[in-house]
């Protein structure tokens, strides 16, 4: 994953899906906080938290890129890079088998 | 082998425990409210509904609560009320064979069928779905949502047979205790308002419409002016218990389970009739041990609608003769659809619990065609030592089951 700088922005609207979408207590969300480990998701919430992402953030997330995600850390910089790349609008639309391929792998 | 009521839970429109809902039903409460913003559906006439109160869906999990809809969350905290009841904790003991679950709903999600097929015809396709739709949808979503809330990972049965879905669940359980099969059947259903569901029985004429600007007096079972019927949700669960397995534990029975019966119309979806309804009344009695004058109460189905609610009078009183007190719960808590028959049974034990019959809300005029029958009119202290409790349903489902106190 190519590293670009993470806007506040985007960490605050990802810190929020996180915790009004999945309960997750602020405390408990840390860049090194694992999704599985530490935050406690699986590969449902994995599709779910993409939708949110994209429906919250008005973004496209390529559902590929889900398998390379394993911490919240690694959710802002796709979020973030998502955002770059749909204001230059160069990022494909999601289908939804892609989608869950990718969860599975989580 | 004798078949006992165990333990009991509740969520409905008069409130979300049974002390409360059975208290309200005493004071002769109406859980009936109009919903204005249903005046902007095209077609439809009927805006009255009954909810459920707020409840605390935090006591539900997370990972389990994020598959379950408004029904499965309902059934599941009826369920944790039915178990502590009945004295039995989820876990180990109660991941048994001799352990079932059969419970079900009229439909999937309402809510959520209208979301997922909202967003597919908007985007073309099914992107933006949330993985966990489906699980809201499914046939046995309640069932299936309610095993998961408990850990439970025994036998598992959905039945749908709409409004007599769970009715159907309570004599299938009482059939495989008394077969041997199981010890302990947590059984019921739920459902859930949505404005669909009003409009199922509004397109034919079964809903209420002319009472949209006075909600607490429709519906109105049995009475000469009833239009139709209230569409309500909630859910119902009770603990059914072996004999054997009652000793065994030492637990507490609160009434015996008779038996019932589940017949087939075979004529038409929706339009009830009197001879099948007497045809399932008698095959009750029979797969119960009982005759007529065994019972003392019948805690009729009747929803207020014009037709059914005549067609059921005439049903009871061919098979008791005239005079047997009847009520219907409709006119207080609306018409819960699956769930009904569970509260019902509920209700019913509770007033043979009370030595109290609970009236028929909204019954001023009996109509001419509605008796002859003791129709219950106010709250009346009386000794009941057997209860039948009818439930209909379309698609010409026709039940009622038998509930007897405990000497």
């Amino acid at each position: 994953m190519s590293l670009i700088e993470l806007a506040p922005e985007v960490i605050a609207q990802v810190n929020q899906l996180m915790m009004s979408g999945f309960e997750i207590p602020a405390e408990k969300l840390l860049p090194s906080a694992t999704l599985i480990g530490d935050l406690g998701l699986d590969s449902l919430d994995a599709v779910d938290m993409l939708v949110y992402i994209e429906e919250t953030m008005g973004i496209k997330v390529e559902g590929e890129r889900l398998a390379t995600v394993k911490t919240l850390g690694d959710v802002y910089q796709l979020a973030s890079e998502s955002m770059a790349a749909s204001a230059q609008n160069l990022s494909p639309v999601l289908d939804t088998a892609t989608q869950t391929q990718a969860s599975q792998q989580l | 082998m004798k078949v006992f009521v165990t333990g009991m839970g509740a969520l409905t429109s008069l409130g979300n425990d049974v002390e409360t809902f059975f208290g309200a039903l005493k004071r002769g409460e109406s859980g009936v409210k109009t919903y204005p913003e249903w005046r902007q559906y095209k077609g439809l006439h009927s805006y009255l509904g009954a909810p459920v109160p707020e409840y605390d869906v935090m006591k539900i999990p997370r990972q389990v609560r994020r598959s379950m809809s408004r029904m499965s969350e309902m059934a599941s905290l009826a369920t944790y009320q039915a178990l502590a009841h009945a004295d039995l904790q989820p876990g180990e003991k109660l991941n048994s064979p001799r352990v079932l679950i059969i419970m079900g709903s009229t439909s999937g999600s309402p809510f959520t069928f209208e979301q997922y097929f909202k967003k597919l015809i908007e985007r073309g396709g099914p992107e933006g779905q949330l993985s966990t739709s489906f699980f809201k949808v499914m046939n046995h979503s309640v069932a299936a949502n309610v095993a998961a809330s408990i850990d439970f990972n025994g036998a598992l049965l959905a039945p749908s047979c709409a409004c007599a879905t769970s009715t159907q669940a309570m004599i299938v359980g009482w059939e495989l205790i008394k077969a041997g099969l199981y010890d302990i059947v947590i059984t019921g259903g739920a459902d859930e308002l949505h404005y669909m569901s009003t409009s199922i029985f509004d397109i034919v004429m079964a809903a209420s419409r002319g009472y949209n600007d006075n909600p607490t007096e429709s519906p109105r079972p049995f009475d000469d002016k009833r239009d139709g019927l209230v569409v309500s949700e909630g859910a119902g669960v009770l603990i059914l218990e072996s004999e054997k397995s009652v000793k065994a534990r030492n637990a507490r029975p609160l009434a015996e389970m008779k038996g019932g019966a589940y017949l087939c119309d075979g004529t038409h979806m929706s339009q009830s009739s009197a001879e099948t309804m007497t045809k399932v009344m008698h095959e009750g009695l029979t797969r119960a041990g009982l005759t007529a004058s065994d019972v003392d109460y019948v805690n009729a189905h009747a929803t207020g609608t014009i037709h059914g609610d005549v067609e059921e009078a005439k049903a009871i009183s061919k098979v008791f003769g005239e005079g047997m007190a009847t009520s219907s719960l409709k006119g207080h808590l609306g018409h819960s659809l699956a769930a009904c028959g569970a509260i019902e049974a509920i209700a019913s034990i509770k007033m043979m619990e009370e030595g109290v019959l609970i009236p028929t809300r909204n019954l001023t005029t009996v109509a001419a065609d509605c008796g002859p029958l003791r129709h219950i009119k106010e709250v009346t202290p009386a000794k009941v030592q057997t209860v039948l409790s009818n439930n209909f349903a379309f698609g010409g489902m026709n039940t009622c089951l038998l509930l007897s106190a405990l000497n």
